[in-house]
């Protein structure tokens, strides 16, 4: 019965971040647990589900992070870590202190989105992989544990691979792997009694130094185009077709 | 001895890397090192710029390409590279991943543009599903980063003089390739394509897309679909999904029918001069990423489309 560690960010909603003048805005904007990590969470669910054992979430990220602990849990992890962390974080830092949480845990497999969705940089898996010493399969959109073994599939340019790797073993996923559900009343009313551990980089033995970001950001700035957001209905068809012609963009 | 290292298993990649490879060489007075899988391609490399060129030590084809993340972290280990960009193949992110995190270094994944800045390396990439673009300095090395293919013209050919190293050793992992299973692809180029359709999750049959092949027969148009239509659906090869992680285009035209207009999908069509969306919920975000659009059952609007198109432009 496999002991699945998953881990999780809760991320800005970008659907919610608005482009005014080149410049990003974030007022208003709500927050969500990463799409893909979304698919992790249910994948190591799925695995308990088929196999037994335990599923356990871990997260970092700032005190209004903890907004997410409910969301996770409601997903179907038994417990879930928290380490709470106010300032920016890369990927080394991200996967330094998840390595930290994941040692002081039993697992025999840990379960990662294939990247975030708000930076999309696509290392925790594979970093976490080897601060831990671990193998690791990035990329599947299908994965197997059968007995000591875990098996993941993922399509390359040139085809499919299917890979093995004895466990303990880190996997990222994609999002074609299964579709999250949505949690019911039961599960709901269950993740309210499961149980949540606060820790701070102190607790992991670590400091602020370690986990300073190894970049600095010169600019961030907006990137869509202005479009001309005309919206008519059917019968404008016609109009429409003189206009890409005008447009010159179609012959 | 550091320098400027490039990496990519694919050549035309590894091509591209080596003309910014160049470019990065001379501003920072280092020299250009690449890695290659035989002596063919050591050749071709030196040809196209690589001062010192690493032939990687064989591998069986049950070891995942991977494995040569160990050959280059003893490398860098022993060498100190300044720099060091991968293709951003799938296979090339988790290598570069695996090295910076032993090298405790940073890493720009999917960078749109690098450059130095008094004499820092510098990258620029994609954040919040496209929405944003990030420029970062690098503060440790070696300054690592991923590009994408086609970001840079691939490097030229010439006669060029340069010392080729066989590496031997080869640090056995754990993972092993125990299938591999060709799947449905073709060589396309969507890049280079004026008018793209895009078909989204608005169609409800795979057999529908028929009406999206009349409206790209019509016009000359490719026929490409958003990340669910290829991976989830399968209904189109991969090669054909537009995205953040998928294709990027810049067609003169982009037709998007039945796509709801998430911000990772718009990320690859930003470059689109024109864009018309036909969806049938006004409220989609599409139509505030698109300059044109038709609401309406598409189902209805298209055909129509396409007859009106196919009077106009007299096919």
């Amino acid at each position: 019965m496999p002991d699945v560690v998953v881990c999780y960010k809760w991320v800005v909603d970008e659907r919610d971040i608005r482009v005014e003048k080149g410049e990003l805005v974030f007022d208003r904007v709500g927050y969500k647990i990463s799409d893909y990590d979304r698919n992790a969470i249910e994948e190591a669910v799925r695995i308990k589900e088929a196999l037994g054992g335990t599923v356990t979430a871990v997260t970092v990220g700032p005190s209004s992070a903890q907004a997410s602990v409910k969301d996770a849990l409601q997903r179907g992890p038994d417990s879930l870590y928290f380490v709470a962390y106010e300032g920016e974080l890369d990927s080394e830092a991200t996967s330094l202190i998840l390595s930290r949480v994941v040692n002081k845990l039993n697992f025999d497999l840990i379960i990662l989105g294939e990247g975030s969705a708000d930076v999309y940089a696509q290392q925790v898996g594979p970093r976490l992989a080897q601060k831990l010493g671990l193998p690791c399969l990035t990329y599947v959109n299908k994965v197997t544990v059968a007995g000591d073994k875990v098996i993941g599939e993922r399509k390359l340019e040139g085809g499919i691979e299917v890979k093995e790797a004895p466990l303990p073993a880190v996997v990222t996923v994609t999002p074609d792997i299964n579709v999250p559900r949505i949690p019911g009343l039961k599960a709901v009313l269950e993740a309210k009694k499961k149980p949540v551990q606060q820790l701070d980089l102190a607790a992991l033995g670590l400091t602020e130094e370690d986990v300073a970001p190894r970049y600095e950001t010169l600019s961030l700035k907006g990137t869509s185009t202005d479009r001309k957001q005309i919206v008519w209905d059917r019968k404008e068809l016609s109009r429409l077709v003189d206009i890409l012609i005008k447009e010159k963009v179609i012959a | 001895m550091p320098g400027v290292w490039v990496f990519s298993e694919k050549k035309e990649l590894n091509l591209e890397l080596l003309s910014i490879g160049q470019k990065l060489s001379s501003d920072l007075n280092q020299e250009l090192i690449t890695f290659c899988f035989s002596q063919q391609e050591a050749e071709d490399y030196i040809k196209a710029g690589g001062q010192k060129v690493f032939l990687l030590p064989e591998k069986e084809d049950e070891v995942p390409l991977e494995v040569y993340a160990e050959t280059f972290l003893e490398l860098a280990e022993k060498e100190k590279p300044e720099v060091f960009l991968i293709g951003a193949t799938l296979r090339g992110k988790q290598i570069a991943a695996q090295v910076a995190s032993k090298l405790k270094t940073g890493l720009s994944t999917d960078c749109i543009a690098v450059s130095v800045e008094n004499g820092t390396p510098v990258f620029e990439r994609l954040v919040y599903g496209g929405l944003g673009v990030q420029k970062v300095a690098a503060k440790s090395r070696p300054a690592m980063a991923t590009i994408p293919e086609k970001t840079y013209p691939r490097a030229e050919l010439g006669e060029r003089q340069g010392v080729i190293e066989k590496l031997t050793q080869l640090v056995a992992g754990r993972e092993k390739i125990v299938a591999t299973k060709p799947r449905r692809s073709e060589a396309l180029d969507l890049s280079e394509a004026k008018i793209i359709v895009g078909v989204g999750r608005g169609i409800e049959r795979e057999e529908d897309l028929s009406l999206a092949r009349d409206l790209c027969k019509v016009l000359g148009a490719e026929l490409a679909c958003s990340r669910p239509l290829a991976e989830e659906m399968n209904w189109l090869p991969e090669e054909r999904y537009i995205g953040l992680s998928g294709q990027k285009v810049k067609p003169d035209l982009y037709i998007a029918i039945g796509i709801s207009g998430q911000v990772q999908h718009m990320a690859g069509v930003r470059d689109a001069k024109l864009i018309l969306a036909i969806n049938r919920d006004e409220n989609a975000p599409i139509f505030k990423a698109a300059d044109y659009g038709i609401v309406g059952d598409l189902y209805e609007v298209v055909p129509s489309l396409t007859k009106e198109l196919q009077n106009a432009l007299g096919g």
